[in-house]
């Protein structure tokens, strides 16, 4: 087995794969790559970035951006509107706010039902309103696909690919994934053998501090842009990462492991 | 005399760290980051004050370290860039790790080492940190955590470690840059 990690979107991606030697060696370096890509493409602290362009972009500019990103930002949309705007990637103005992110202009309100973007034709993407996107609720778990299918393509049979707590496994054979307790993160909380399919974790337990009066965290319910309680974590599994990376948000916010939006996505859930 | 099996069992189990893995060695990572090169060769580095200040000036934040543990990667006598090791210490974790650099001093590749998570404080601890020095990947030097091949949970941010790659892209500017 080989295993390497590289900090790629704010975290650590780590690759394993049950197999030796230089065609391994060569498919890691590939499925690196393409991590690289969806950080280079939509990270919020790149000025050069998709997401940073929409986000400077004036009301009614129309853009064009990469095809990755555009599927990026039409999934969102669909899990925002399956969920009600519990999912909502327009919520950065309050991260901001809040010191999670840092301020890419002169500081913006937030409006919960203001209609930022929209996916047009072409790979186009219409900005409609002042605001700003953030990914970060969902490139990780596309960057783990994309990395998934370069090992699948390099020949791979069997491997891993972890962005920080969200996976994907390829192959029949299980590989052991540890869930993390979050009342002591740093221990086991569940453990699971996972085999073909993909496991995304969130929980607050990291990321949780005070700013000013208020208990803030960097998962905030989209409906409202109020920070989630911090007790608990949400698992859910789904064949593809970036639907489960997103749906996690869905049902921490609702408390609802059942919630409808995860059968859209063939995912299910489990809190601890 | 009867209780000293069991104070040194407490002892073992306050140093174990939660979550360990070993990825790579410092010669599997120069392989990894220049697999044509046909020589490595350590140049460590010390900084004066004067140089201490301009890598201060650049990276924005304290230069932290005199001295650098760097290699030179070579095919023939061709310089192809260098490998700089470090390690950052977060909270809750502490990650060893090596810089590869372009002889233009711009960043190659970065590769994790070492990661090792910890409950208590010992993170910060040397008497810790030093009971992982020259555990190599290949001798399986550290065995708690073996089997388990990922952690599912809370994205762990990375801000020392990203700190710590600005120091080092800082310190190859002043020091390394042809």
């Amino acid at each position: 087995m080989i295993r390497r990690a590289q900090p790629w979107l704010g975290t650590l991606v780590e690759i394993s794969v049950r197999a030796e030697g230089g065609l391994a060696e060569q498919a890691i370096n590939a499925a690196f790559m393409q991590v690289a890509l969806a950080h280079r493409l939509m990270s919020f602290h790149d000025a050069d970035s998709d997401v940073s362009r929409i986000n400077l972009a004036a009301p009614d500019a129309l853009l064009s951006v990469d095809e990755h990103t555009w599927q990026v930002l039409q999934l969102a949309q669909e899990i925002g509107d399956a969920s009600g705007g519990i999912f909502n990637i327009a919520c950065a103005p309050r991260l901001v706010a809040w010191g999670c992110l840092p301020p890419p202009a002169a500081p913006l309100s937030f409006d919960p039902h203001l209609a930022v973007l929209c996916c047009e034709e072409g790979g186009t993407v219409r900005k409609l309103a002042p605001g700003w996107i953030d990914l970060g609720g969902i490139a990780k778990g596309y960057a783990v696909d994309l990395a998934i299918a370069a090992l699948c393509e390099a020949g791979i049979g069997s491997a891993c690919v972890n962005a920080g707590g969200d996976l994907r496994v390829l192959g029949s054979e299980p590989w052991p994934v540890a869930v993390r307790d979050p009342q002591a993160p740093l221990r086991t909380g569940k453990l699971l053998q996972v085999a073909d399919s993909a496991l995304a974790t969130s929980a607050a337990y990291f990321t949780t501090r005070r700013h000013e009066d208020q208990q803030v965290c960097a998962l905030l319910d989209g409906r409202s842009g109020e920070p989630l309680p911090n007790c608990a974590s949400v698992t859910v599994q789904a064949p593809r990462c970036v639907a489960a990376d997103a749906l996690t948000k869905i049902v921490f916010a609702s408390g609802n492991p059942h919630h409808p939006a995860l059968r859209v996505w063939d995912a299910t859930a489990f809190i601890i | 005399m009867r209780y000293q099996p069991l104070l040194a069992l407490s002892a073992c189990a306050l140093c174990a760290p939660a979550f360990a893995t070993q990825y790579l060695t410092a010669e599997q990572a120069q392989q990894a980051i220049f697999p044509d090169a046909t020589t490595f060769r350590p140049q460590p580095l010390a900084l004066n004050a004067a140089q201490m200040q301009q890598v201060e000036k650049l990276a924005a934040m304290p230069a932290r370290s005199v001295n650098w543990r760097v290699v030179g990667a070579y095919k023939g006598d061709t310089l192809l860039g260098y490998m700089v090791l470090d390690e950052v210490t977060g909270k809750f974790e502490l990650i060893s790790y090596a810089v590869g650099l372009n002889p233009d001093a711009s960043v190659k590749q970065v590769e994790i080492m070492t990661y090792r998570e910890s409950h208590g404080g010992e993170i910060r601890l040397p008497a810790w940190r030093r009971q992982f020095i020259g555990k190599s990947a290949v001798g399986g030097g550290l065995s708690i955590g073996d089997g388990i091949a990922n952690i599912s949970g809370a994205t762990l941010s990375c801000t020392h470690l990203t700190d710590g790659i600005r120091r080092i892209a800082a310190v190859a500017q002043v020091m390394l840059k042809k």
